[in-house]
């Protein structure tokens, strides 16, 4: 028991509280210095003060702890294990799509007629085996020469042969001409027509096809396509694949 | 959803100084340290219940010693918890009669890290009598106290979260409540000195 008055003692708990002020304050302090028995007397309050600080610390701590705790604690959801297989196959399925989503999609963006025309294009290399003394025409020596300008700069009427007339065909495809070539491959399937022994047919339907294609033609260049296609004793029916085809029509559609 | 955010060392220090976001910040010090500073109990004869223990008593004295601005900043965050829980559990498994010999070794060869920790573990024994006096008391008292002095809250906001009549009962029954407190510290003559260390120490 303390033997300090209820007064002083309220006065030191407003002291403790921040409470008093001007001259209380003062003579508080006054009397604290006084008065050993009252300085020990708020060294108690303040304990007592500090001692509810810390226990609300811990509490504080403690409520968060629980919350921590409970969180770390709550149970992973098990999956059934054919539900998980469902989900790995349906993830990786998934992936896949997206992959060669992603890879189509830049196909696509990046893909041109003259990448398709370079992809699927073969220089013709004229046959060589030729009856002893028969010269080449010209425009068949030139051709062999690789002189294309040279081979279109020639005299073309109704006496040039269909082998000259496809290599002019050939000679514009080479010189990127065609618009040029097409008339010429035209007119080499044309001079065929009605004939039982066809001439450089199959080769001029092919190399229109792609001559359409670099010309951005891509409806004709299909309907040939798809007509080599449909024969599977045309000469160029292996080389028109599903991808030649797929890749056209997405030209087609951009 | 709560937005799990974690602070840096300066701004989780500034935070637990000023007593602002406080729940943040003490989730932090969980996410970012129970884990690790828990394995360490673990592994050397502690369960789980004693690494959990320990580690709320880490964060308390923690946040205690930054309030106080002993928490110099001359060390990282991590490196003062995991000195402070290596004192407190060994601190705690010699109160059980119990040590660690490779671990008292250490003890000794270790580097004092901050502050001296080892200080910290003597009033360790000191505040956990003066916090258990608190736990004697009456729910009420320990909420209206709790309110005021860690809760820093008026009278007036106390009244708008208790069921009294008006500020003056509060501030009544707030006075009473400190004074029954200070009854009890002047039954335990002990403490006396306790108190003398603890607030002029």
């Amino acid at each position: 028991m303390d033997n300090f008055t209820p007064d002083i003692s309220e006065k030191l708990v407003q002291y403790l509280d921040g409470e008093l002020t001007g001259n209380e304050k003062e003579e508080l302090e006054q009397q604290l210095k006084s008065y050993p028995a009252l300085q020990e007397k708020l060294d108690t309050l303040l304990a007592a003060k500090e001692s509810i600080r810390l226990y609300g610390l811990k509490q504080k701590v403690a409520a968060i702890h629980h919350i921590i705790m409970d969180e770390s604690e709550k149970p992973v959801k098990q999956i059934n294990p054919v539900k998980r297989i469902l989900r790995f196959s349906i993830a990786i399925a998934a992936s896949i799509v997206l992959v060669y989503g992603a890879y189509m999609a830049y196909i696509f963006m990046t893909l041109t007629p003259e990448k398709v025309f370079a992809a699927n294009f073969q220089p013709y290399e004229l046959v060589t085996s030729r009856d002893i003394g028969i010269e080449d025409s010209p425009a068949l020596r030139l051709y062999r020469e690789k002189k294309y300008s040279e081979v279109v700069g020639l005299p073309y009427d109704s006496n040039s042969t269909i082998e000259e007339e496809f290599v002019r065909a050939m000679s514009f495809t080479e010189l990127r001409n065609s618009e040029k070539a097409i008339e010429s491959f035209k007119h080499v399937i044309a001079s065929n027509e009605n004939k039982s022994m066809k001439i450089y047919y199959d080769e001029s339907e092919y190399y229109l096809a792609l001559n359409y294609i670099r010309n951005k033609e891509y409806k004709n260049g299909l309907k040939l396509l798809n007509k080599i296609k449909e024969n599977p004793r045309h000469l160029y029916y292996d080389k028109v694949s599903a991808k030649l085809l797929r890749k056209v029509k997405m030209l087609e559609k951009r | 959803m709560e937005v799990i955010r974690n602070f840096p060392d300066s701004e989780l220090v500034a935070n637990l100084r000023n007593g602002k976001k406080m729940d943040e910040s003490i989730k932090t010090i969980y996410r970012s340290y129970f884990d690790s500073l828990s394995w360490y109990v673990m592994n050397n004869s502690g369960s789980r219940q004693d690494a959990e223990d320990i580690f709320q008593e880490v964060v308390v004295n923690f946040i205690d010693v930054v309030q106080k601005d002993k928490f110099r900043g001359e060390s990282s965050i991590k490196t003062f918890l995991y000195s402070l829980n290596r004192f407190t559990w060994l601190n705690e498994l010699k109160k059980r009669g119990r040590s660690l010999k490779r671990e008292e070794k250490y003890e000794h060869e270790q580097d004092r890290v901050e502050l001296d920790t080892s200080e910290l573990m003597t009033e360790r024994e000191e505040k956990a009598t003066l916090t258990n006096l608190v736990a004697k008391l009456g729910q009420t008292c320990q909420k209206i106290l709790i309110l005021f002095y860690y809760e820093n809250l008026s009278m007036k906001e106390i009244l708008a979260v208790t069921d009294y009549d008006n500020e003056q009962v509060v501030r009544n029954k707030k006075y009473k409540c400190l004074k029954q407190l200070e009854k009890m510290i002047n039954e335990r003559p002990a403490l006396k000195k306790i108190l003398k260390n603890l607030l002029h120490g």
